[in-house]
């Protein structure tokens, strides 16, 4: 079955086809990164026109690189949200499309159970009960794939995604954007303790992420030291800020394992990438004695395998979307169908 | 020859199916609807094809209206247009909404200047001369306050007949400058007016890859560029460029 996914939720044109909700055909992503980069943020205005542009080229390519023509398509599967809802609409504008061109089913698919799809693709099957932590510059959230297939929402930023204090972070010490891999690499040059950065939440007892607050502490540090007269070390403050923010994710996401008694973890987004965060996920994980899947980092980032992939899942079980249906920028976590989930188990 | 078109760049969108002999089939869901055009059309698309007894495979072309307008109802439109080209292997026209609005009303016999609410009190605009069989663009689309459009009226010193939503919002100015505003059914652009403007074209072989479609927004995207904080920091040599 081979199933055409279309992401364009946030700053990547993506599209992908995926047979049998585990094989990757093709995965084309077109980046945008260069378009907001003078704004140091994702401009939802700019994404929505890239996205227009990009989608032919990117659709071409994604059916090219498969070795497929449109007739070959079995369904569409692609993100109707969350996310900006000018981007969303195109992608959504695009599979109704193919869906009527085609005549094949379309699907509708929640962006962040997209995410969790992606360790379906990385490893052949999607385990449950899980884990997931979703780090990105548009979320950071952690869900917990339950056994009966239902995806419930732990915990989630109240302020600032991961990605979003990043970039921030990165602008103050005059870094390019995306400020993710420029903080990565200054970070490894520095010292993580050097500066105390609070980590907000750690001890609150929900599994809820505050970051708006680290940000600003940032600043506030930066301030009083050049008020002082005190040199910073650039890496220093990457290091300690990195150390702070990584240190509090790995905490609650290891903590709600515990809590829910499942044995299986995983971090997926964009930030996912971040190699401070995969380590100290690896170590903590392996302490706790739990299993940490990571998927690859093309595979973490916004892609449309894995839309594909959850598409597909949904799409054995006989879901299907009508042709009517409206992109929702807040779109909320719905069960997933079981019977795939244990198919794709064997 | 067998055209879908489709019309979403303004508060009002429409589908029409049409061949040679005239439009077969259309749909259109009223501007008091709200901008629904996203939930609206496929499956108006699925309704023109059932209602003329015809399939997806049947098509040999697809038109789409370009705007100026509702920047989400044109990416709607065009990227429904461009997917189904690229699916099916379709030429594909794009027409200027502006074009749509001012050819309905070619038999006016004066100038006409067609307009699109441009919101925060602005217009799209363009203005046309009746010309045989159609109009003739005679200015460039244009974006701006309905002053600038109101000098220009009446610069022109001439009998304009003004249609679409932007006039209708901006009724007085226009008026006061000299010119009329038409009604009702002038509104809107449609996707009738878009299949009527689009055969001639495909017939001389004017369609194109769906690539081609491109949306005219006559606007530049609201986007601030975020100075950097201005705080002193080292970095180290090759890192960044921060303000060391
Ligand atoms: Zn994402």
């Amino acid at each position: 079955m081979l199933v055409l996914g279309i992401e364009t939720s946030c700053d990547e044109t993506a599209v992908a086809v995926v047979q049998d909700g585990v094989t990757i055909r093709s995965n084309v992503i077109g980046s945008q990164i260069e378009q907001h980069r003078p704004y140091g943020g994702v401009v939802p205005e700019i994404a929505a026109r890239a996205h227009l542009e990009l989608l032919v080229p990117v659709l071409d390519r994604a059916l090219a690189g498969a070795g497929v023509g449109y007739p070959d398509l079995d369904g569409v599967a692609v993100t109707v949200g969350p996310g900006l809802v000018g981007a969303l609409l195109v992608g959504v504008a695009a599979a109704k499309s193919l869906a009527l061109a085609c005549d094949v089913p379309l699907i509708g698919v929640n962006h962040l159970e997209g995410h969790v799809c992606a360790t379906q693709l990385a490893s052949g099957s999607l385990p449950v009960p899980m884990a997931a932590l979703i780090v990105s510059g548009g979320h950071t959230s952690l869900v917990l794939l339950r056994a009966d297939g239902r995806l419930q929402t732990l915990g989630a930023t109240i302020d600032d995604a991961a990605g979003e204090a990043f970039d921030k972070v990165a602008r103050v010490l005059g870094l390019p954007y995306p400020g993710g891999p420029e903080i990565d690499r200054l970070a490894r040059e520095g010292d993580p303790a050097a500066i105390a950065f609070p980590r907000a939440l750690l001890h609150d007892g929900s599994w809820d992420f505050s970051l708006s607050g680290l940000k600003s502490a940032v600043v506030r540090e930066l301030r009083r030291r050049q008020a002082a007269g005190v040199a910073t070390w650039a890496p220093d403050v990457a290091a300690s800020f990195q150390e702070a923010l990584v240190e509090v994710q790995v905490a609650k996401t290891v903590d709600a394992a515990r809590a829910t008694g499942v044995d299986t973890v995983t971090v997926v987004g964009g930030v996912a990438a971040n190699s401070r965060l995969r380590a100290a996920m690896a170590a903590a994980c392996e302490a706790a004695g739990l299993r940490l899947l990571l998927p690859p980092a093309a595979l973490c980032t916004d892609n449309g395998a894995m839309i594909a992939a959850a598409g597909h899942n949904r799409l054995v079980a006989g879901e299907r979307t009508a042709l009517d249906v409206a992109a929702d920028p807040n779109l909320g976590l719905a069960p997933l169908p079981l019977p795939p989930l244990e198919r794709s188990r064997t | 020859m067998l055209v879908l078109a489709l019309e979403t760049s303004t508060a009002q969108s429409g589908v029409a199916l049409a061949n040679d002999a005239g439009v077969l089939a259309a749909a259109t869901l009223g501007a008091q609807r709200g901008r629904a055009h996203a939930e609206f059309l496929a499956p108006a698309i699925a309704f023109c094809l059932a209602r003329a007894g015809a399939g997806i495979p049947d098509l040999t072309a697809v038109a789409v209206g370009l705007g100026p307008g509702l920047y989400t109802g044109m990416r709607v439109g065009i990227a429904t247009a461009a997917t189904l080209a690229a699916a099916r292997g379709l030429p594909a026209v794009g027409i200027a909404s502006l074009d749509l609005l001012a050819f309905p009303v070619r038999h006016a016999r004066r100038m006409v200047c067609a307009t699109v609410d441009a919101r925060r009190g602005e217009l799209f605009w363009a203005f046309y001369r009746p010309s045989p069989g159609g109009v003739q663009q005679v200015t460039e689309h244009r974006v701006g306050p309905v002053g600038k459009l109101a000098g220009e009226l009446s610069a022109l010193g001439e009998d304009v007949l003004c249609v679409g939503d932007g006039a209708v919002a901006h009724r007085a100015a226009l008026e006061s400058a000299g010119a009329d505003v038409g009604a009702g059914a002038t509104d809107h652009p449609t996707a009738q007016a878009l299949a009527e403007l689009a055969l001639p074209r495909l017939r001389r072989g004017e369609g194109g890859p769906p690539g081609s479609l491109r949306p005219v927004y006559l606007r530049r995207p609201d986007a601030r560029i975020n100075p950097p904080a201005p705080i002193l920091v080292t970095v180290p040599p090759g890192g960044g460029e921060g303000n060391r």
